[in-house]
């Protein structure tokens, strides 16, 4: 049988999923479910980004939004100053994010374990704490703590901002499975090779020839220009970044802890997390958020206790295990159907 | 001349507290080799203790003390012998346990959180008669309850020092941390250790939090400020090192209150993150050189 047949539920079943994540926005139009989906994108997204240093390579890194921030940061100044688009500031600023994991990495990778994930926390406090007192670089106001509005340009394709929610859905949508291939390359290489033999012995990677140092900086610069991406696209969907915000360590645990619970170093880890966090902490956040703010982090805390005392390699694996088990019988259906074609 | 040296007496006062407060933290990682993020949320709940008891009953906030410290060791011995434990059985073999850093950090998250959900967001403090209490040498003013802490931190910190050093349960400790697998031969029972070390750890917190509530307010994000300074500290000391954590709070104390007499409060604290990473690329043993007694 020709394995890429769409009569196979191993094909047709991924390609489905993903085509019903194309058609939602044309079935369901309710702003506030799309504006949901948005964010489990973006999350997902932030997370497959940040799974390539700390899943891949293990290095936890509690620090993400630092890159975030850079980015939101670049597009928008280029913007208001220069009204550069920021398609092409979105650029600046993810390279601008690489170019600060690589500063930041390349002392902070001399260090192990819990070291590294606090030198990774007192740089993004540190930044932070400067930016959100930093009125103005240069003459440029940033407006430190205050925050910044992106100059609104109505609905345009050029100036990324929209007034529906389905350009932002498919924006993100298609940045999700660009990040969800990037990692997938990464994880075939040998330079993804590289960086798991880093996570589990870094010796013994390193008396076999690994480059440890380049190979741990260059996961951080593809991971911090991804996440720097992220960063634009949050300052466009809110029209509006701040410190607190955009820099601020809770995002920057969030982002772990979705990595944690839904499968640190898998492929499909960072999605998985994304679509049971996310939609649980909006919606406490929409319903107790008012009257009580934070909420919501209580059932992310919550989770990750029970995720880490029961399933310590997160969700990744019961749910590729139903996966698999759909598939095999949808295939055991389908060979009944061909009888007398020898299925294998 | 007088503002630099009242800055200095303010900043060694509360410098003490912070270095208790990284105390606890250094002992738990001294045992468990763990670092533990809700640190600074397990002295918020010291604190809120403390606040409760002393404004439900009208007792002495320092009298409170004696329900405080043994609540908060209940409470710690309780998150480790039904949280952290499992995972850390599970981790024995990694030598980074990353689970135990993670699950804490949850714990920081659900604690802060059910704290602004139960108390709400207010700023609260214990109004007691010597509140505003002051005492005058020369030109320079120390705050009451301040020098208290300070010595109630010194008195605390050297029973503490005794009692790892005079009683079995002190020498199974310590034990411990050395080696646990040896301690384990030995005839210790590790896990119950851990809980004890743990226990301990938090009733020092909650030992800080009752001294803070005269003169510091309570609410629910308090541990924050603390959580980080305590972590600056115990790399600033070694981590590990008991002496190391009281003198690395001093330090903190002193550049928190003598910076601040040329600098705002928050590029201060940009200046504290600088010493600490600072320290951690260039000498992550601290810079005492003091190595953990354990």
């Amino acid at each position: 049988m020709n394995r890429f047949s769409l009569t196979s539920p191993r094909v047709y079943v991924p390609l489905g999923l993903v085509v019903i994540l194309f058609v939602i926005p044309l079935v369901m139009r309710s702003p506030i479910f799309l504006h949901l989906m948005i964010l489990i994108f973006f999350y997902a997204y932030l997370t497959l980004s940040w799974n390539i240093v700390g899943g891949f390579a293990g290095q936890v890194s509690l620090g993400h939004t630092a890159f975030t921030g850079i980015g939101a940061y670049t597009s928008t100044l280029l913007f208001i100053q220069l009204g550069l688009t920021p398609w092409i500031g979105m650029f600046a600023g993810a390279f601008l994010a690489a170019l600060m994991a690589v500063i930041i990495g390349y002392p902070c990778f001399k260090l192990r374990g819990a070291y590294f994930a606090l030198s990774t926390i007192g740089f993004l406090e540190a930044f932070r704490i400067v930016v959100e007192n930093t009125n103005e670089v240069f003459g440029i106001p940033i407006k430190g703590a205050q925050g910044m509005e992106v100059p609104l340009r109505g609905d345009s394709l050029l100036y990324f901002q929209f007034l529906d929610k389905e350009p932002y859905y498919y924006i993100i949508l298609i940045m999700m499975f660009i990040a969800l291939y990037v990692t997938y390359r990464i994880s075939k290489s040998k330079f993804g090779y590289y960086l798991l033999a880093i996570k589990n012995d870094l010796e013994a990677a390193e008396s076999l020839g690994v480059n440890i140092a380049h190979s741990k900086l260059k996961a951080a610069a593809i991971s911090g220009f991804l996440t720097g991406i992220g960063g634009t696209f949050y300052a466009q969907l809110i029209l509006f970044i701040d410190p607190a915000n955009i820099i601020g360590a809770y995002l920057a645990f969030e982002i772990v802890f979705i990595a944690v619970i839904g499968g640190r170093g898998t492929l499909l880890g960072p999605i998985l997390g994304s679509f049971l966090l996310v939609p649980v902490s909006e919606l406490t956040r929409v319903y107790l958020g008012g009257t009580y703010f934070g909420v919501h982090l209580i059932v992310f805390g919550a989770m990750l206790i029970v995720v880490m005392l029961f399933l310590p390699r997160g969700i990744n694996d019961s749910v590729l295990k139903i996966y698999h088990w759909v598939i095999e019988k949808l295939e055991r259906k389908g060979s009944h159907a061909l009888e007398g074609v020898a299925s294998r | 001349m007088e503002m630099l040296l009242q800055a200095i007496i303010n900043g060694i006062l509360m410098g003490s507290v912070y270095g208790l407060t990284a105390l606890g933290l250094t002992l738990i990682f001294g045992v468990m080799k763990v670092i533990n993020f809700a640190h600074g949320s397990c002295l918020m709940v010291g604190m809120f203790a403390s606040y409760w008891f002393v404004t439900l009953t009208g007792i002495d906030p320092y009298l409170a003390l004696i329900v405080v410290v043994p609540f908060c060791f209940a409470f710690g011995y309780l998150i480790q012998d039904t949280l952290i434990s499992p995972v850390f059985k599970r981790e024995k073999g990694v030598r980074e346990p990353f689970g135990v850093l993670l699950l804490t950090s949850g714990l920081w998250l659900v604690l802060d959180n059910l704290a602004l959900l139960l108390f709400g967001a207010n700023f609260r403090s214990i109004k007691t008669p010597y509140s505003s209490l002051s005492y005058q040498i020369g030109d320079i003013i120390i705050n009451g309850p301040r020098l208290y802490a300070f010595i109630g931190t010194i008195a605390g910190a050297y029973l503490f020092h005794l009692f790892l050093k005079k009683t079995v349960m002190g020498q199974a400790i310590r034990a411990t941390g050395q080696d646990r697998d040896v301690a384990g031969l030995m005839g210790v029972n590790v896990y119950r250790i851990y809980s004890v070390a743990f226990g301990i750890g938090i009733a020092i917190t909650g030992f800080v939090g009752g001294l803070l509530t005269p003169f510091y307010y309570v609410h629910p994000t308090v541990g924050y400020v603390f959580d980080i300074k305590a972590f600056v500290i115990v790399v600033l000391g070694g981590l590990g090192s008991i002496p190391g954590a009281l003198l690395g709070g001093i330090i903190i104390g002193l550049i928190e209150s003598v910076v601040a007499q040329f600098l705002t409060a928050t590029w201060t604290a940009a200046i504290t993150y600088a010493i600490f990473l600072a320290v951690l690329f260039l000498k992550p043993e601290g810079i005492l050189g003091l190595k953990g007694e354990w």
